[in-house]
Order: structure tokens, then sequence, then C-alpha cells
């Protein structure tokens, strides 16, 4: 304890330094949104780093659940590859979508604001705000991207708000999440006056840059018509568990800058 | 010292501050309490990043200054580092030349190198700390020789 103490002494100008250094740094990184980037895709950097020899090892020893899992998702997907075709013979266009396959190597679902961690960046094709979703449906939107690395606003964060419609009846809300239960969350502004009940199934609503529509999300598990404000309160039992990610898809809407431009004009 | 606020807002050629506080830690006296010296510094650094909103860029830029301030003042003075208090002219003008410059391109490079905080700015931010050290000793200088003819 003396010992320590002593050395606290004898180096103290050089603990000063550091801690007056930190405190200097932590107020540019709050207030400054060009340090707050900077410093954000320094933080994606390690993270990947990190969690990509951890994420090997782990899948290694996880080959046989995953192999299921394959087979089960080369299912829906031929399934989806049918819908497909069915569709062209109708004469619609699907030329508008790219998808960039990618594994999830780090990930987290007990905090209120929960980010994942990608295997692909820039050099796969990956940019900042493209929606990601896996085969069971949609699971967030890319936050920033370095050359090998991306991270992920997952649905399980506070801050994410994805438009969502009902499948059979196409009325518009939003999904959020409130921070509790990593399987339920919560569909808003529905008003009244439309006709819901369990089991309805939730997907994207097409009204976004980040996703298609027709997308998944999850099927409604309560709902309260209670509430004074005209719209229903209802929680949304989500397709995906968050818990077990593995690979994930990067949807990238090729026409989006065409949107884009037509909503600055 | 208050004084000195002011020269802080001036801009020449439209985008050159000379970073005149820096006078307060060259005519520091030279025996003193490293301790006292990082907090001044950080203190004087944080009224002039709130004055100019930058934030935390002048305070670590300062408080570095203030921390390495041993060693610039023993690389430019040799082993004549035990000096009066009237350290403006009983030395040679190379060595004052020499840690006047030091002290001045070492807070440029840091200051400038966290407001741009992007490698792709490499040359702009070069260019910045060159013509700023250039400004802001010619400036210091003067001032010195002001006060020591007083």
């Amino acid at each position: 304890m003396q010992s320590i103490i002593n050395s606290i002494v004898t180096n103290r100008n050089l603990i000063i330094y550091l801690t007056l250094s930190i405190i200097s740094f932590n107020s540019l990184y709050t207030n400054s949104s060009v340090h707050y980037n900077g410093i954000g895709k320094i933080a994606t950097y390690l993270s990947g780093k990190s969690s990509f020899f951890s994420s090997s090892i782990d899948s290694y020893f996880n080959l046989k659940e995953k192999n299921k899992k394959l087979i089960d998702e080369n299912l829906k997907l031929k399934e989806i590859e049918l819908e497909y075709k069915n569709q062209i013979v109708e004469n619609k266009s699907f030329n508008s979508i790219s998808i960039i396959n990618a594994n999830v190597i780090f990930n987290s679902i007990n905090k209120s604001k929960n980010i994942m961690v990608i295997d692909k960046g820039t050099n796969g094709g990956v940019d900042e705000e493209m929606g990601v979703i896996s085969s069971k449906g949609v699971i967030g939107i890319i936050k920033s991207v370095t050359e090998n690395y991306a991270s992920i606003i997952s649905l399980l964060n506070t801050d994410l708000k994805v438009n969502a419609i009902l499948k059979n009846s196409s009325t518009i809300g939003s999904i959020t999440w409130d921070g509790l239960n990593p399987k339920i969350l919560k569909l808003n502004d529905i008003p009244l006056s439309s006709s819901i009940k369990i089991g309805d199934t939730i997907v994207t609503g097409g009204m976004s840059f980040y996703f298609t529509k027709g997308i998944p999300i999850g099927t409604i598990s309560n709902y309260d018509n209670s509430s004074l404000e005209g719209y229903y309160e209802i929680d949304i039992s989500v397709f995906n568990d968050f818990s077990s990610i593995s690979n994930i898809y990067v949807i990238e809407r090729t026409d989006n800058d065409e949107i884009k431009i037509l909503l600055n004009d | 010292m208050f004084q000195l606020f002011v020269f802080n807002h001036i801009n020449l050629v439209g985008f050159i501050t000379p970073f005149i506080y820096l006078i307060i830690f060259i005519h520091y006296k030279t025996s003193y309490n490293k301790t006292t010296l990082i907090f001044l510094g950080f203190i004087v650094g944080i009224i002039v990043d709130l004055s100019m909103q930058t934030y935390g860029s002048h305070t670590f830029a300062t408080i570095t200054i203030c921390y390495l301030r041993t060693w610039i003042e023993k690389y430019s003075f040799g082993v004549n580092s035990n000096l009066p208090s009237a350290m403006i002219n009983g030395t040679q003008l190379i060595n004052r030349l020499t840690f006047f410059g030091l002290i001045i391109f070492i807070h440029s490079l840091i200051y400038y190198s966290l407001v741009f905080f992007n490698i792709e700015l490499f040359w702009t931010i070069i260019l910045n700390i060159i013509i700023n050290s250039i400004i802001t000793f010619i400036v210091i200088w003067l001032i010195s020789k002001l006060i020591s003819n007083k």
C-alpha cells in the first residue's frame, strides 16, 4: 500500500497530465460530431479486430448446429426463389436490390442500445445506412464502416425506428424497442380504426431507404386498445432470436440515389 | 494576461489566428512547480477553448506543452538550464530561438492534428502548422522584445 502511494506521488505529474488529457478528450468527443465519428470508426476497428479471433474459435465448435440452420435457411430461400419467379411471370422488376452475405462476430442483447459487429466492410461493398436482415427477418441498420468491419444498430436498440406495415391491411406504423424484453418490440402509430388480431404478421413497409417492402419482422402477441390517444399499444413478438444470430445479409437498394435526387428537388 | 484574449480573435488573411497566449508559458519562471504549471495550462486552455468553441483541442495542446517544458528547456539551453529569471537577456540568441520555436511548433502540431482529426487532410494540416507557427513566432518575438525593453 505504501509503495503504491509512493509511486503515485513520484509520478504525480504524469498522472495529472493523463487525467487532464482524458478530460479534454472527453469534452472534445461529446461536443464535436467530427471527432465523435472519427473515434467511432476507431472503436469499430478495434472491436472488430478483437472479436474476430474469439468468434472464429466459437464458430468451429458450433458447426453441427450451423449446418442444421443452413439447411433450414436453404429451404426458406427456395420458397422465396419460387415466389420471385412467380412475380417475374407477372412482369414485376426486382433489379433494384443486391445482397451481401456476412457473419456476426460481436453481439449483445442486454443493454438498452445494442450494437453488433460484422466481418465485412467497405472492401466487401458494405456502406453506412444499409439495411441488415437474416433469414428470419429484420436485424437492423449499418451504423459505421471501416475497410473490413462494420457496426450495426440492431432492432434491440432504443434509438432505432423501423417503418412497418401489417401484412394483410397495409396500415403503416413504426417499430421501436423499449429496452426491457429482447423478444418483444413495440408497434406504434396504428390507429384504433384499423382491425388487428393476435397472430397478424408485421413486415417492413418499404417507405425508407433501408429495407424493401415485405421483409418479416414479427407477429402481434398482445395489444391494448384502451389508450386515450387513438392508437393501439401493440406488442410484437420478434421472429429473430437476437441472442443467437450468426449469418446475416446486408441489403443495398441500388435505386436509392435516384430516390434521393427526387427528394432533394 | 487577460488582455491577450483580444489578440486571439484576430484573423490574418482569413484563416490564421496567432496564439499569443503561449507567451505565458514561454516567460514562466524557471524554478517552478511542475504540477502548478500543468494546472495553470489546463485552466488557460479551457478558457481559450470555451471562448473559441474548439471544445478541448487547445486544452490538450497546452497541457502537453506544460508537461514537456522541462525537456524543451534542457534541449534548447543545454547545460545552462539553471537560468536566472531574466531569461530573455542572459542567454544566447540561438538557444532562445530554439526554445520559443519548439514550444510554438509542438503546440501547433498537436492543436491542428486534433482540430482536423483526419489523415486525408494531411497537407492542409502541415500548411496550417507551418504558417501559424511562423506568424505566432514573429508576434511573440516582437512582444518579448517590447517587454524586455520596458
